[in-house]
């Protein structure tokens, strides 16, 4: 009977001395059409949790040398994964299951837009901070939620972005850029990335930019030839596009089929981006190009991208990406904000969200600060173009490891 | 010029629909069954190809007879394993079992082989195009029309002049007058749905050039093909194969003059709006 | 009437589910049990088109989905209750179902059943194209107190799973007493021959558009609910195949035809895709969905009638055993 006891009381002093694990939930599409990006930002965000777990004093980050929160005894952090198959209900369901059953103390998510929304609404009733890595709506921000966050910039910003550097190139290389063609898949994140293009392109007709096709296509598609003829009749010297990375190489296929040559094609976030892009193209993939958090070229100027990356690497067998970059940072950064505020507390870790500075020594801008609405106010993208299979960083100039082609040459001539 | 282009463009996509349609169409006259796993019985063609391409370096040319040769099989299992079971089953119980299956097959392949997209990068054909005037034509889509309306043509022959097509026949008539002139209705059964497996392992290679490789890859294929062979009446081949042109047709000129983000739509409502001249589909009596 | 109170049985089922979310505070059963009310109460509307007149519906979606606008756009516009755009919602649905299903009834069979796939996907794409509804965008329904008369509940889910209660017994009831009236047996009969009906002088048309009208009432009006639930709408959810395929699943596998069917189909697979995900969701390799077709699969194999078809089987065995032993 004593020994059982002493038994006892070691188990009792074991699970009163046991370091405390701190759960939040990571909401992704895990199933489904969007499978495969939600795979990789899983990958990712299991990096984050070993890097704030486990000792790593060779990645230069808050938590990186210790293990768990050094605020809170070593407190370990453990991601709750849940699958929203790309349906906002359930991304819904499973917010307010995690927030409840599971007991997470914040959330992250959701990459789509659609599904983020209704997912941060259950954050927002509950008031537990929720922080959105890749989801790039601009509408997610302008809903006046107290605890929600974004990382990535959104398709207003990225739009603007555009422009800008359609201006560089025409006053650096005399690109002389005027016609634009936008692309996009008719979903969420489509349409709400060309309403951003109509509406921003009254800024830019001082410099000669107009829309001279308006090209919207279904989710699904079986073939894009027809949209592909109607882009190549309007003539464009640039594409904006709006595509996942399946119908994307299914564009890039048609544009030399039926050579298309535009000098500039510009993609949001979303398959450009998928680093199996330039594996399913090879050569056909060069030149295109589009902002992107991270680029491999990166990772010989930025040494810590580089042993996330390794991490990353050996998990998923590709390079980090921007989107699933996007979606690290917003992991790490809900952990360094928990340890900052040196409690759980939903309020305090919200304050220090609000008020602090995230040093995110992965991205160019090497920082987050959040905005009043929630916005993070440093862009973290650099305009990225692939050439010889690379990403390489072409713009802003400071960032660059290469320069821009502004001309794709004929398709016959690679 | 343009308006040619774009009537090619749906003849070509169109001649595609049709044979995955076919493949549907056999069943479905024969044994009133709705299968829901069509589409992805397409999609572990596709698989087959891309792996032996990946692996072995295998042209999707010279794996043709292999994917179709594994959806056969599948084909084969499904019916033994599943399909046998519901086949007289009352109701909707049938498309429930595949419904089931297509939901299984789906995750399957994304449990095997990641939910990743990939494409087939280099066959003999990628990249040739023919250029006629303004008009280009894909040397890939080409062959997969060309090659579509080749087998569609083959299971025709077949149906119309072998034995066991004229077994097919007996038993879609009829089973009870079929099985009393001494015809194994249960191998007839076996027989077909390995035909409808040959059908969209052969749509499945030609795609694979043109399509990329994932597990919903087949989700719109299917979708469309049971409009297809609606509209065509079902159980007709040569009613799927028009059918399967016109839609494509209807998706590229409709696409092109209204918007291609109505292309479906737009396929979607010449079904309804043929079906009121003839409700039985365009070759049904 | 008389008939109704008849269904001993059904009374049983309701009172269980009643205490069901007061038994297991756990809000992820709750939802579940708010989900399965929806799908129970969808499959009960679906049944009195395919179940009873043998008419069907792959395209229930679309009824689903004009419930759920019609509501929100009042909402989100004008401020006006959900209550009153449930009511009109399931007006709409009924006048847009009759408008639209009226030239497909000379289809039959499966073409019938294609047309209504197709209906569905045209509407879903106007949706999707649609500005004044905010086309493929989608609408977040405006954050309001806690509120019956605007059908809001942040606090706790009880209210919501009592709506849903509500409105799925009037559902059950409403199919109960269109099988059990003069109605219900046109319908069986037209079901079972449609030349036969019509030899009897029986309208099939006009009753089969009865039958449709009141079936896509009755499902417009949970697209209302599911909308102020979940608080966010787009096309692609509300417009989608899954839910239209999704209300035939669970119906034909609890037992086509019968009251009872729906509600057993959905207390099997709202959980059971639920759970599923829940537990094997996050591995992200597709297992929960692998296991869910596949255990649908093995049903549709070994209870051809559907689940339904196996308690009346154990009740026969029952009752010979009985008979042997007496």
């Amino acid at each position: 009977m004593r020994k059982l006891l002493v038994v006892f009381a070691v188990l009792l002093a074991f699970t009163v001395f046991a370091e405390e694990v701190i759960k939040i939930g990571a909401i992704f599409p895990l199933t489904g059409p969007a499978a495969a990006t939600g795979v990789k930002i899983k990958y990712a965000v299991e990096v984050a949790q070993e890097i704030i777990n486990g000792e790593h004093p060779e990645i230069e980050l808050l938590l990186g040398k210790s293990a768990g929160l050094p605020n809170l005894n070593g407190a370990k952090i453990q991601f709750v994964f849940a699958d929203h198959q790309a349906n906002p209900e359930l991304a819904m369901a499973e917010a307010e299951r995690l927030i409840r059953n599971e007991g997470v103390v914040a959330l992250i998510g959701c990459y789509h837009s659609s599904a983020t929304k209704p997912a941060s609404q259950v954050a927002e009733k509950y008031g537990i901070p929720f922080i959105a890595g890749s989801s790039s709506s601009a509408a997610l921000t302008e809903r006046g939620l107290q605890w929600f966050f974004r990382i990535a910039p959104h398709d207003g910003m990225e739009t603007v972005f555009f422009f800008e550097y359609l201006k560089y190139l025409n006053q650096k290389y005399n690109a002389n850029v005027k016609k634009v063609a936008v692309v996009y898949i008719d979903n969420e994140y489509g349409v709400h990335a060309a309403q951003m293009v109509k509406e921003k392109i009254k800024d830019y007709q001082a410099d000669g930019f107009s829309i001279v096709a308006d090209v919207k296509y279904p989710a699904g598609a079986t073939n894009v030839d027809i949209e592909v003829q109607k882009i190549k009749g309007a003539k464009p010297d640039a594409i904006f596009h709006a595509s996942y990375i399946g119908d994307m190489t299914m564009f890039v296929k048609k544009y030399k089929e039926f050579n298309v040559v535009p000098k500039v094609v510009l993609s949001y976030c979303g398959g450009y981006q998928d680093p199996q892009f330039v594996i399913n193209l090879g050569k056909d993939a060069d030149y295109f190009a589009g902002p992107n958090a991270t680029t491999s070229a990166l990772f010989k100027k930025m040494a810590i991208l580089a042993k996330i990356n390794e991490m990353y690497k050996a998990k998923s067998g590709v390079d980090i990406d921007g989107p699933t970059l996007e979606d690290f940072a917003s992991a790490i950064v809900i952990a360094e904000a928990i340890n900052l505020a040196g409690s759980t507390d939903p309020q305090k870790v919200l304050n220090v969200l609000k008020t602090g500075t995230f040093m995110a020594p992965y991205f160019v801008s090497g920082r987050i600060k959040f905005g009043p609405d929630g916005q993070n106010i440093y862009s973290a993208s650099v305009m990225t173009q692939i050439l010889d299979g690379i990403y390489e960083a072409v713009w802003p100039e400071q960032y660059q490891t290469k320069e821009p082609v502004p001309q794709f040459p004929d398709w016959n001539k690679r | 010029m343009m308006f040619l282009q774009v009537v090619l463009t749906g003849v070509l996509v169109g001649s595609v629909y049709s044979l995955v349609a076919v493949g549907l169409t056999l069943v479905w006259g024969l044994m009133d069954i709705i299968n829901f796993a069509h589409g992805d019985m397409m999609m572990i063609s596709m698989y087959t190809v891309f792996w032996l391409y990946t692996l072995l370096k295998f042209d999707p040319f010279v794996s043709l007879p292999i994917s179709a040769g594994i959806t056969a099989l599948l084909g084969i299992v499904i019916y033994k394993l599943v399909i046998k079971r519901v086949v007289n089953a009352p109701g909707l119980m049938a498309l429930l079992a595949t419904f089931g299956l297509s939901l299984f097959i789906r995750n399957f392949a994304q449990f095997l082989w990641t939910p990743n997209y990939r494409f087939v990068g280099e066959s003999i054909l990628s990249g040739k195009r023919i250029l006629i005037a303004d008009i280009v034509i894909g040397l890939p889509q080409l062959i997969a029309a060309l090659g579509s309306i080749l087998m569609t043509l083959l299971i025709a022959l077949f149906i119309k002049r072998t034995k066991t097509g004229k077994a097919i026949q007996a038993t879609a008539q009829s089973r009870d007058i079929a099985e009393l002139m001494g015809v194994n209705t249960e191998k007839v059964y076996a027989v077909t749905f390995a035909l409808s497996g040959i059908c969209v392992g052969v749509a499945g290679t030609l795609l694979s050039g043109i399509f990329p490789v994932y597990p919903e890859a087949g989700a719109m294929y299917g979708l469309l093909a049971f409009v297809i062979v609606a509209l065509g009446g079902f159980g007709n081949i040569w009613g799927a194969f028009y059918a399967g042109i016109l839609i494509g047709l209807t998706e590229a000129l409709g696409g092109f003059y209204l918007g291609t983000q109505f292309k479906y739509a737009l396929a979607f409502l010449i079904y309804l709006l043929v079906l009121q001249f003839r409700p039985k589909g365009l070759f049904g009596w | 009437m008389n008939e109704i109170m008849k269904n001993r049985m059904l009374y049983l089922i309701f009172a269980i589910i009643l205490i069901l979310p007061f038994v297991l505070q756990d809000v992820n059963f709750q939802h579940i049990t708010i989900m399965f009310l929806i799908f129970a109460g969808l499959g009960e509307g679906w049944n009195i088109i395919t179940g009873f007149t043998g008419q069907t519906s792959f395209g229930h979606a679309a009824f689903f989905g004009i419930g759920a606008y019609t509501s929100t756009i009042m909402f989100y516009k004008f401020g006006i209750s959900p209550w009153i755009g449930m009511i009109l919602g399931a007006l709409f649905a009924a006048g847009i179902s009759a408008v639209v299903s009226y030239p497909c009834f000379r289809l039959k069979g499966h073409y019938f059943a294609i047309a209504t796939l197709a209906v569905a996907e045209i509407i879903k794409q106007l949706f999707v194209s649609w500005d004044y509804v905010e086309g493929a965008t989608g609408i977040s329904i405006p954050v309001k107190p806690d509120s019956f008369w605007m059908m809001q509940f942040h606090k706790s889910k009880i209210p919501y799973f009592l709506i849903a209660y509500v409105l799925f017994i009037v559902a059950t009831l409403v199919a109960v007493a269109v099988e059990k009236n003069k109605m219900g047996y046109y319908l069986k009969a037209i079901r079972e021959s449609h030349e036969a009906a019509e030899a009897l002088g029986i309208n099939t048309t006009r009753y089969k558009l009865y039958a449709m009208m009141i079936s896509s009432a009755v499902t417009a009006v949970f697209g209302t609910l599911y909308a102020q639930y979940i608080l966010y709408i787009d096309p692609f959810m509300v417009f989608g195949l899954d839910i239209s395929m999704k209300i035939v699943l669970l119906t034909v596998l609890g037992g086509l035809g019968s009251v009872y069917g729906p509600i057993i189909g959905a207390a099997i697979l709202i959980p059971l895709s639920e759970y599923t995900r829940v537990f094997l969701g996050g591995t992200g390799k597709g297992i929960d969905l692998m296991i869910y077709g596949a255990l649908i699969v093995i049903v549709a194999c070994f209870e051809p009638r559907g689940v339904l078809g196996l308690f009346r089987r154990t009740k026969k065995r029952g009752a010979q055993y009985a008979k042997t032993t007496a």
